[in-house]
């Protein structure tokens, strides 16, 4: 399944001024130890990490266990310092990493 | 076909049989007997789990924020929201937010790293709940302190069914 992300965000803003960053990703998050229609047990497999850089310099980190929905959201806020791209980074239980970005102009 | 509750959520199996209950209320010991051996085999205590994260300091209350509705009918996606009052500066700000909930199979369901440039330490995001507990945010402090709220939630249905 291809990967799906949808980042909103303000295109610009003000040097300094606080912006809030919605993040919702496509995941099945699976927890492990669940039986599929045919009596398999699905292994674990869920999206372990989101690092967001903002310009190079990291700002926000979020770890996820189990207990994370499928299709996790998260919001966060970060300071408008430059212009430049957020970077979004997921990494996949098995090391499979996804990466997005999203870029913020300061006036 | 298998049972609807997977075995990863389950939890270990806790209760006494009949059996064990009628020989201890035969020697009168039933309500004395009961939580002991219950507790045995019971998960770590949510102030267990608490310290294991804060390394044995104990959280203050107060100027954290943790919105997480009563009840909810399905575990599978619960939208929690967590405030700190924080300047947010270099020299004052919150480190880190770290979500418990004591009786989902792994406790430990989310941590966020926050830093200065957050600018506000407000958070919001989507978890799973095993059953009805109580959740718990601890937000760790630049200072070296943390601070924590809890809530109790209902869960009509559990995030253990299968296809959740």
């Amino acid at each position: 399944m291809a990967f799906n992300a949808r980042i909103t965000m303000p295109a610009e803003a003000k040097a300094g001024e606080i912006v809030e960053i919605r993040v919702l990703v496509r995941h099945p998050m699976d927890r492990g130890g669940q039986v599929d229609s045919e009596g398999r047990v699905v292994p674990r497999k869920i999206l372990n990490r989101l690092t967001v850089t903002y310009a190079g310099e990291p700002v926000f980190r979020y770890d996820m266990h189990t207990g994370v929905s499928a299709n996790p959201f998260v919001s966060f806020t970060t300071r408008a310092v430059e212009t430049g791209d957020l970077s979004f980074e997921w990494r996949e239980d098995g090391g499979a990493t996804f990466t997005r970005t999203a870029r913020l102009v300061v006036t | 076909m298998s049972s609807p509750i997977s075995p990863a959520c389950a939890r270990p199996e806790t209760a006494l049989s009949r059996r064990e209950v009628m020989a201890a209320g035969a020697a009168g010991l039933a309500l004395v007997a009961l939580p002991a051996p219950a507790r045995a085999a019971a998960p770590p205590a949510l102030a267990e789990l608490v310290a294991r994260i804060t390394e044995g300091a104990v959280p203050e209350r107060g100027k954290i924020s943790f919105d997480i509705p009563q009840l909810v009918e399905n575990g599978n996606s619960v939208d929690v929201a967590i405030q700190v009052e924080s300047p947010m500066t270099d020299a004052d700000h919150v480190r880190w937010i770290h979500v418990i909930a004591e009786k989902n199979p792994f406790p430990d369901v989310a941590r966020f790293h926050l830093s200065p440039r957050s600018g506000r330490a407000d958070i919001r995001a989507t978890l799973r709940l095993a059953t009805s507990q109580k959740v718990v945010a601890i937000a760790a402090l630049s200072g070296g302190g943390y601070v924590m709220a809890d809530a109790d939630i209902v869960v009509t249905l559990s995030a253990c069914i299968d296809g959740g």
